[in-house]
């Protein structure tokens, strides 16, 4: 074994939420170790050439988290035997995971807006609202809790997040923008930089809508859709300057593409070259962190054990430790070490114990949602290229509790943040491999490559017509029934478990659909969209998961209630107070890719990045714990 | 559960591993604190100018990403444009405009024998909370015995600094000017920001 010397600070995964806590806690003079399983990912000599190998980004995905060193299985319910994901396609898996600084975000579409306030309270307003047994009645199985903050307790590290990252947007229609304006995310501060150039689908969804009276009775209120992608030449409070969009088309595509430019906010280009340049951060890279090791009295954590890549075991110690690793590595590693409480779910009374891999909830878009679409004549010169998320116009009106959800049926709550108009270029569209261009068949023996893949090309560039279609839904409810685990078949290359996924569509999210896609019928309508189409609705259980999404959240939440989170509002581990994590609750966790596509499209949770403001909850947390150890009033 | 025995397994070989090379500080673009703060502060109080300014020297330069380390904030104006940032920055002041002529520090390197830099403008100078703001209004460059050059004019790019929106002297025109001096060193490092801000192909 390697023994390492002490540091203060031991960030575990140096993506988003550790590029945040390891620059803050290094600026503040603190010695910090990132420890990452990938390598340093420099956009310049990395991607300016290589991003364009479709096939080796598209399907073997080299950027990414490799399957063989670790993978996860999934099912659906408890009585199930999960199966391993072994490659990276639709519709197993097509985002990969992260690898590397900046983890998973080095290829994200950019979507980043705010949560709203009722995301916050969730639990308590619908209770509020509609009965206290409503949310028992629409979710079987609820184990729905609200944060430990509200929003506006939020909202000021919402507004450093989003300085540090370069965060483009003009507001997000709240009709104050005030305090007082309790479902809509108000902003004290306007994003840093404004929005991107907006497409002719944007502006004609933006004109239709302010025309249009939402079904809480009032106006639309659309405005641009947020994006992560900077607009213009940035630098960052951290003095660190960023390079702008330069909108060539392969950003988005399935949110496999890195950037070329480092316009792409992620850790890796926002926050650790501020960390490097202050002396005071170590960087460590191809390092797989394996174990937290454990005082004698088990209420510490002293050092982390990571392999490098030549299988050496390196023992990290620290004062305080950031987990900063992707969801369900985060409680992996939790679980592989002993730490918290192992959730343990019980199908006989259907309630469940514990907490470390409790409240396992999606973001996404079941693929076999109720959908949508129409086509709208937007006509000429509409920029075939652009990037991932920018370009398009968002409404928050049809999003959380912002209409009434009385008397619906079925019932459900939440809604769906909705958008049109991102650039129809985001990606190498024509190399579609899983979602475009099917595999030869019986029936179509030559599949959809040869004349019929060419004749989905015609119009693509330059074109009069687009598409446009929204496969809605509303949240997906944390329950006792969805969890994570340890899997007691499938290892690691090391030989440990690998993670289990228990996991289904939840009714909400199926019950949202029916309604939401009838407005947004209306909508395309208004919008003169001709051969607007329904499909049928889908019922709840009828479909069922098959991915490991990107998407899924939960699985280690904040709460007030640390019985059913697991750690109070500092993101403390609760009963370790100085190992703190990238936290999540009520389902609504972690940073999460937007879903706002060429199309009308939605995101079930609005608001992506409820991580951000998070960890800089988690790095004031850490520094007064720190300072309280340097004063001697902890040990 | 109780946690898990630490395993010594050798890593298997088949695992691909990305080399990685980690920047080093000063290959990373950063700007200082101090000087990130007082442009800020700048770039607020002179949002409402009316004429031309914008910053120029190391700090427009590195506010677009070029990798260089400025001491100081630089801004260049005209004549009636300094005399419009003596007025917002007022209680910065610690030398009034006034005709002054320089020989900066380096010599222009295009003969074989260096030939010395004067620079002459309508000049003031500012403490911005400890840090130095020099301004300049129409700057004008001779380069050993010839003529003067004509008023440095430019159009103004803009960048944003957490939020503030503030104009810079375009990249192009620096280029330009070090080539004209020689000053090969500084093209190159344009260059090398240019590259990196650029699409690569196609």
């Amino acid at each position: 074994m390697i023994q390492e010397s002490p540091v203060d600070v031991v960030c575990l995964g140096v993506g988003f939420m550790s590029g945040v806590v390891a620059t803050e806690l290094a600026l503040a003079g603190n010695s910090v170790v990132g420890i990452t399983k990938g390598p340093y990912w420099d956009y310049v000599n990395d991607y300016s050439t290589t991003k364009y190998d479709e096939w080796g980004v598209g399907l073997g995905r080299k950027y990414d988290s490799p399957l063989p060193l670790q993978s996860t299985t999934i099912r659906n319910d408890s009585s199930q035997f999960a199966l391993p994901v072994r490659r990276y396609t639709m519709p197993i898996q097509y985002h990969a995971l992260g690898h590397g600084v900046g983890g998973a975000a080095q290829h994200y579409g950019g979507g980043m807006g705010r949560f709203g306030p009722w995301a916050y309270e969730m639990a308590s307003r619908t209770s509020s609202a509609y009965g206290s047994g409503f949310l028992a009645g629409i979710n079987p199985q609820d184990d729905t809790h609200d944060w430990p903050l509200t929003y506006a307790e939020y909202e000021p590290y919402y507004v450093e997040w989003e300085k540090a990252h370069g965060i483009c947007g003009n507001y997000n229609g709240s009709p104050t923008n005030s305090p007082s304006d309790i479902n809509y995310p108000w902003m004290s501060r306007n994003y840093p930089l404004p929005p991107h150039p907006m497409t002719p689908l944007g502006q004609l969804f933006q004109s239709t809508v302010q025309g249009m009276t939402a079904p809480n009775g009032q106006k639309y209120n659309p405005f641009p859709t947020v994006s992560a992608l900077s607009s213009q030449p940035y630098t960052n409070q951290y003095g660190v300057t960023v390079n702008p969009c330069v909108y060539e088309g392969y950003c988005a595509g399935l949110c496999d593409y890195a950037c070329e430019t480092g316009a792409k906010a992620n850790a890796a280009y926002r926050t650790i070259p501020a960390a490097i340049n202050s002396g005071n951060f170590t960087l460590v890279t191809n390092a797989y962190i394996f174990r937290l090791e454990l005082s004698p009295s088990g209420n510490q954590v002293v050092a982390a054990h990571y392999y490098d890549a030549q299988g050496n075991d390196h023992r990290q110690p620290g004062k305080v430790f950031f987990n900063g690793m992707w969801g369900y590595n985060m409680i992996r590693l939790m679980l592989l070490s002993g730490l918290g409480t192992p959730y343990v779910y019980n199908s006989g009374t259907g309630t469940g114990s514990g907490t470390v891999g409790r409240g396992l909830t999606n973001g996404y878009t079941p693929y076999r949602g109720t959908n949508v679409s129409g086509t709208v004549n937007i006509g000429g010169n509409s920029y075939p290229a652009g990037n991932g998320s920018g370009g398009g116009v968002s409404v928050f009106d049809l999003m959380d509790d912002n209409f009434s959800h009385s008397n619906i049926s079925p019932p459900f709550i939440g809604g769906g943040l909705f958008g049109a108009g991102g650039y129809l270029g985001g990606g190498p569209g024509n190399i579609t491999f899983a979602g475009g261009v099917a595999a030869p068949n019986t029936a179509n023996p030559n599949g959809a490559m040869g004349s019929a893949f060419k004749a989905t090309q015609q119009n693509k560039y330059l074109p009069t017509k687009q598409s446009v279609g929204a496969t809605p839904f509303a949240p997906d409810l944390p329950t006792f029934m969805n969890y994570i685990d340890l899997d007691p078949h499938y290892t690691d290359a090391y030989g440990d478990p690998v993670s289990r996924l228990t996991y289904d569509w939840t009714p909400n999210t199926y019950n949202g659909a029916t309604y939401l896609v009838n407005q947004i019928k209306t909508i395309l309508t208004q919008m003169g969209a001709t051969n607007v189409t329904v499909s049928n609705a889908v019922a709840p259980y009828s479909a069922h998961n098959d991915w490991w999404g990107h998407h899924l959240r939960g699985g280690l939440r904040v709460g007030t209630d640390l019985n059913a989170g697991t750690a109070a509002a500092w993101a403390a581990l609760s009963g370790y107070n100085q190992l703190y994590y990238n936290s999540n609750t009520s389902g609504f966790n972690y940073f999460a890719a937007g879903e706002i596509t060429n199309t009308t499209g939605n995101n079930a949770t609005a608001g992506t990045h409820a991580a951000g403001p998070q960890s800089y909850r988690a790095a004031e947390g850490i520094k007064k714990y720190l300072a309280n150890l340097a004063t001697g009033s902890i040990t | 559960m109780p946690a898990l025995v630490i395993s010594n397994k050798s890593r298997p070989l088949n695992i691909p591993v990305f080399q990685s090379r980690i920047p080093k500080p000063e290959e990373l673009v950063v700007l200082d604190k101090p000087l990130l703060e007082a442009t800020i502060e700048v770039g607020n109080l002179l949002k409402d100018c009316q004429l031309k300014w914008a910053f120029a020297g190391d700090i427009g330069e590195i506010l677009n990403g070029v990798n260089v380390q400025p001491d100081h904030l630089t801004i260049l104006s005209n004549v009636v444009g300094c005399e419009e940032i003596s007025k917002k920055l007022e209680g910065f002041q610690v030398e009034a405009s006034r005709q002054v002529e320089t020989q900066i520090k380096r010599n222009a390197e295009i003969e074989p024998k260096p030939l010395p830099i004067t620079i002459k403008s309508y000049a003031s100078q500012f403490n911005i909370n400890g840090q130095r703001l020099n301004v300049h209004g129409d700057l004008r460059i001779k380069v050993g015995d010839w003529d003067w050059g004509d008023p440095l004019d430019y159009e103004p790019e803009y960048v944003y600094v957490v939020g503030v929106k503030v104009p810079v002297v375009p990249l192009e025109l620096k280029t330009r000017l070090y080539m004209g001096l020689g000053w090969m060193d500084r093209v190159r490092k344009i260059h090398e920001a240019m590259a990196r801000r650029h699409h690569k192909i196609g």
